[in-house]
């Protein structure tokens, strides 16, 4: 490993150290600031599993209280967000086996239904790129929410969150293997969704 | 695109390879296999067929801008949801704090009640042997009334919370019916 590699990964680990240890101090100043921290990454990925707005503000809440209360079971050595992640994660799953044992896929939405999100007011240089991408963004939303949500989810945590296989493997806890069949699987899926965009 | 299942292979690994290495930054993409999910092995052949297939290379140019779509979603929290959230935790946090206090208190209690248990038992024993010898009663006889006299407070007061009710029994919620049960 080169040396400025070396720097950020003992950055991070030292990072994570310092929230396992304040977590486990149950510290609420930096409660405070991981709240502030993740607040944008936590609620867009439980938005997107969930595809409601109003339930993912319900279990970003929910997510928080739960950081705080299994806080010493986070020992710093994985990426705090992995197992922030995993938390929101599994409180979802929770609810739905409590509303319906049946299965994740309830949380594929109906087809009339609207994105929980407005879309991004983009700036382009041209008036007709910026109504192509806007159309875009608006039909890949679209699409996101009718998409299994496995595809949804591993998408989100791979191109939004930017993280490794690894990683999503360890929030979704599924093999390594179905995560990047689940990423390809999922881009085939959006692919029609982008074509019904063009112009 | 052809039909030939070697060459559908060939299809399907390169679109594998291009969903698992697209839209991650250069320098990571790259560099890594854990990160990226192909190797430069892997990569110098997906150019390399990427140059002669074009359904592919659509593919490629539709994943990619598939993903730029993904994260020009701008999904933002709102204020009050952030403060009401800091607001709870602390909340919980204080009650934890208290839970945590409580349970020292009770932990301390249980430790001081079992000292002095033992040590007023050390001493009930001893009073009562020396009272036995000064009487010239046999040991049984005192060590029946020292039985007795030690255990009489928790009897007594066994005795009194259930003729009175239990903690429990006053402070639990009365059964409902149930509105639904027909």
């Amino acid at each position: 490993m080169n040396p400025t590699a070396c720097y950020f990964v003992t950055t991070i680990v030292d990072e994570n150290t310092e929230i396992a240890v304040g977590l486990r101090r149950r510290d609420p100043e930096l409660l405070d600031h991981l709240i502030e921290k993740y607040q944008h990454r936590l609620l867009r990925y439980l938005l997107y599993l969930t595809g409601s707005r109003e339930l993912a503000e319900d279990f970003f809440q929910d997510t928080w209280i739960r950081v705080l209360e299994r806080g010493r079971q986070y020992d710093g050595r994985h990426e705090f967000s992995t197992w922030l992640f995993t938390i929101a994660r599994n409180l979802v799953i929770d609810h739905v086996r409590r509303k319906q044992p049946v299965s994740f896929d309830s949380l594929t939405t109906d087809s009339d239904s609207v994105p929980p999100f407005d879309i991004a007011d983009i700036r382009t240089p041209s008036a007709f790129d910026d109504t192509v991408q806007r159309e875009q963004n608006q039909q890949i939303s679209a699409g996101m929410l009718h998409i299994a949500v496995e595809y949804r989810e591993t998408l989100v945590l791979r191109f939004q969150e930017g993280m490794s296989l690894e990683e999503i493997a360890d929030v979704t806890g599924a093999p390594l293997g179905t995560v990047k069949s689940r990423i390809y699987r999922g881009l085939s899926a959006l692919e029609p969704w982008l074509k019904g965009a063009r112009l | 695109m052809n039909t030939d299942p070697n060459e559908l292979k060939q299809h399907e690994r390169a679109r594998l390879m291009i969903a698992l290495s697209v839209g991650l930054g250069q320098g990571s993409s790259r560099t890594t296999l854990s990160h990226s999910g192909i190797s430069n092995s892997d990569d110098v052949w997906l150019s390399s067929h990427l140059e002669s297939c074009l359904p592919c290379r659509e593919f490629a140019e539709n994943s990619r801008k598939t993903i730029r779509s993904l994260r020009g979603i701008p999904i933002a929290t709102t204020g009050s949801l952030v403060s009401s959230t800091q607001m709870r935790v602390r909340q919980r946090t204080q009650e934890l704090e208290r839970q945590r206090e409580r349970f020292w208190v009770v932990c301390t209690c249980v430790a001081a009640v079992t000292l002095s248990s033992a040590v007023s038992a050390a001493l009930l024993w001893h009073a009562f042997e020396w009272m036995g010898q000064r009487a010239r009663l046999s040991p049984p006889v005192w060590e029946g009334g020292f039985v007795v006299v030690y255990l009489a407070p928790a009897v007594l007061a066994g005795i009194v919370l259930l003729t009175n009710g239990t903690f429990f029994a006053d402070h639990s919620p009365p059964f409902q019916n149930d509105p639904n049960a027909n």
